[in-house]
């Protein structure tokens, strides 16, 4: 199935980054939320990708208008029957995005594709609401998704392929890589590189090195962009011990990450974000 | 840092992620080769894992993981993925077979 019209509900960060993508391989696309202030902060985000886009000479001031014209601001379903793919990038709580979908549901044809950007929600429980869960992918893109080129797409247990295979096509045709993968905790990315930022973390302790030290010689090798203290850091520490608490669930205790990085997020020091977490940022 | 620590961290690092990588291709999660571009795209490693396990090769990362599971245990138990791979003799990039097909 060809889209020719898509929609993304919640104007976060993610889902701003997506439509902003769609929009820049030349698709129109509806940016949805229920709280307006919301949806500006999603639209002057935008803008901001493609204004430093144009500084970048990476396109013309003229294409960059005509792309953010594709993407229509809205706090209504209005225009949705003629929707091919629904991505919902709300929120990471089950029962807000079986909310979501389920109201969406009602408003699109019934060949409509609905997708879930998930990192962590098995797809299958995100679409067990739905009237046909056979239509609904998971599509995980990676942050920020206005510069990663991943999105994992990932059947739940009741998606028909025929929705796989389009979702693929589509993620294609926005000019992104998309990889099918089963449906397992963590999906694919985040559970190896996880494995490997827990071993990276016993490995400190048992050698006694240093954070520091240890993303020096890991960067400096190019096993990896960066080192995984960085890494970590980034991505939030409290985040990191989330997604390492839901694989331990899964598959044991390699997953584990060690009590340091439980006592940096008891001091409040969550990473970058808070200005302190395995390294201290300033301003 | 010594020059052997560095090794053993690095080691443990790239074989903590290519075991994980191989249990995914175990469980069918998805392909190797698919794997390998995920890892790329998604996590900006240089090279995938199991394409980087086929050119240092099989027979020696193998000899790696059994050092490593002596010292350490079952978390770095070599996977029967990898033992079939190299006693059939597609030991990676230098044989033209392993875990993918140059």
């Amino acid at each position: 199935m060809y889209v020719f019209k898509a929609a993304v509900l919640g104007a976060g960060t993610m889902g701003a980054e997506i439509a902003q993508v769609i929009s820049l391989s030349g698709l129109p696309v509806v940016l949805k939320d229920v709280d307006p202030a919301q949806l500006e902060r999603g639209m002057e985000h935008i803008r901001d990708i493609y204004a430093r886009r144009v500084q970048r000479g990476r396109i013309s001031e003229h294409d960059a208008q005509d792309r953010i014209a594709l993407v229509t601001p809205q706090l209504d379903y209005q225009g949705f029957s003629d929707v091919d793919l629904v991505i919902e990038a709300v929120p990471e709580k089950l029962e807000l995005k079986q909310a979501v979908l389920g109201e969406v549901e009602g408003h699109v044809a019934k060949t409509a594709l609905l997708a879930t950007n998930t990192s962590a929600l098995p797809v299958t429980e995100v679409g067990a609401k739905l009237h046909k869960p056979q239509r609904l992918v998971g599509m995980h893109f990676f942050f920020p998704a206005s510069v990663m080129k991943l999105v994992e797409v990932i059947a739940g247990a009741q998606t028909e392929d025929e929705a796989v295979d389009s979702a693929v096509e589509f993620v294609e045709g926005i000019r992104r890589i998309g990889v099918r993968v089963r449906e397992c905790p963590g999906f694919l990315v985040n559970r190896i590189l996880m494995a490997g930022l827990a071993e990276v973390f016993r490995a400190e302790q048992d050698l006694g090195l240093g954070p520091k030290e240890i993303d020096a010689a890991v960067a400096a090798s190019r096993l990896a962009p960066m080192g995984p203290y960085a890494l970590a850091d980034a991505l939030g520490l409290d985040i990191a011990q989330d997604v390492s608490e839901t694989l331990k669930a899964a598959y044991g205790e390699r997953f584990d990450l060690g009590t340091r990085i439980t006592a940096l997020i008891a001091e409040g020091k969550r990473g970058a974000k808070t200005g302190a977490g395995f390294y201290t940022y300033t301003g | 840092m010594t020059k052997d620590q560095e090794t053993e961290l690095l080691d443990r690092f790239s074989l903590a992620v290519f075991l994980e990588a191989v249990r995914c291709l175990d469980e069918n999660v998805s392909t190797a080769k698919e794997i390998d571009i995920a890892m790329r795209a998604g996590a900006g490693l240089p090279e995938g894992p199991l394409g980087h396990a086929d050119k240092l090769g099989l027979d020696k990362v193998l000899a790696r993981l059994q050092a490593l599971q002596a010292q350490y245990g079952e978390r770095f138990q070599p996977p029967e993925r990898l033992l079939a791979l190299v006693a059939a003799g597609r030991t990676g990039v230098e044989a033209g077979r392993g875990f993918l097909d140059y």
